[in-house]
């Protein structure tokens, strides 16, 4: 079984420090107690699949750093408050265009797809409220008990 | 519903928008063999925890110092925690249980990854596995006894099943040697998987 604690080695943390303290920007990302932080699930997907394709050997960081640079100084060019600012808003713009020009994400595919998720509720097929407990072991039980 | 941007200009959009287009961008790389679903999990589980459960850990606090709060928390979860500006997608209707010298309560999604992701932040990756899924349904103690924790023989053990529509989380107990202990330094101490009911707040050393 695959243990439900991983423990990840320091170094590949060290390394994923390493690209982060490499892009452009960086003191905008955010931050708690000196680790990368995320706001919202969607935030630390983006970064997952930009680190996960680039160890794999998809694209070079500095691809990635030259489309994120590029993506933040159009927003910049376009906006004069700060108040609506996300790195990540940036760097999942920086990711698509990337993909798309080498040729792996198609942006038609992608709109279409957004759709769809947008059209099927969160967890489909686990809709219904649950609204009993599945399994109640009762004090004094020892072990495997249940159904 | 998050309310659009009104600034926004060629990119998105709400938080609902942009969500879905990394689920779907994701989705076409993984059907496309570009990347394995694996690998974006395991370069999430790295810093999965800054995500973290601070809004679940603010929400405790609450409930630990102010009684009349708590009281509302267990009546109508969700009402309670938008007092605390704690809401939005996949947050609709939540029940929290209270954890007590009697009862221990724990969640499990069955099916899938329901999960209470305002109030918790992002599943660890094991909450996914079907291994926990049935284990934690079958022997929830077995279980919180992997993860450290024994609530006790006199305790009543009861396993709750989140589900997209009505989402669980739990009260932890609140630790002795916290007299005194102002909201913000008790916040610091609730974890996520005292959140889930895998194990107790601790006091740490």
């Amino acid at each position: 079984m695959r243990p439900m604690k991983e423990e990840i080695p320091p170094e590949f943390k060290a390394e994923l420090e390493r690209l982060v303290d490499e892009l452009p920007f960086n003191e905008e990302i955010p931050r708690r107690s000196g680790n990368v932080a995320f706001n919202h699930p969607w935030e630390i997907r983006a970064f997952s699949i930009t680190t996960a394709m680039h160890h794999d050997g998809a694209f070079d960081w500095s691809e990635f750093q030259g489309e994120l640079i590029r993506s933040v100084q159009a927003w910049e060019s376009s906006h004069d408050t700060t108040a609506d600012w996300n790195y990540y808003d940036r760097w999942m713009e920086a990711l698509e265009r990337l993909l798309n020009d080498r040729g792996m994400l198609d942006l038609d595919e992608l709109d279409r797809r957004t759709a769809e998720v947008l059209s099927t509720p969160a967890n489909s097929h686990h809709q219904h409220a649950v609204r009993e407990p599945v399994n109640v072991v009762p004090s004094g039980a020892k072990g495997k008990e249940g159904p | 519903m998050t309310t659009p941007n009104p600034v926004a200009g060629t990119f998105p959009r709400t938080d609902e928008e942009i969500a879905a287009r990394v689920k779907a961008m994701e989705a076409i790389l993984v059907e496309k063999d570009l990347i394995a679903s694996d690998a974006i999990d395991y370069m999430s589980s790295v810093f999965e925890n800054e995500l973290g459960p601070q809004n679940g850990a603010k929400v405790t606090a609450r409930a630990w110092v102010d009684a009349d709060f708590k009281e509302r928390l267990l009546a109508d979860a969700t009402a309670a925690c938008l007092e605390l500006g704690i809401g939005g997608i996949q947050g609709e209707e939540m029940i929290v249980f209270e954890n007590t010298e009697t009862v221990h309560n724990i969640v499990v999604c069955t099916l899938c990854s329901c999960y209470p992701w305002p109030t918790l932040g992002l599943p660890p990756n094991w909450y996914k596995y079907p291994a926990y899924r049935s284990r934690t349904v079958r022997d929830p103690r077995g279980v919180m006894a992997e993860f450290g924790f024994d609530p006790g023989p006199d305790v009543e053990v009861k396993v709750w099943d989140s589900s997209a529509e009505l989402r669980y989380w739990i009260l932890p107990r609140r630790p002795a040697g916290t007299e005194g202990w102002s909201e913000e330094e008790l916040a610091t101490i609730v974890t996520r998987d005292s959140l889930l009911g895998l194990t107790d707040v601790a006091v740490p050393e």
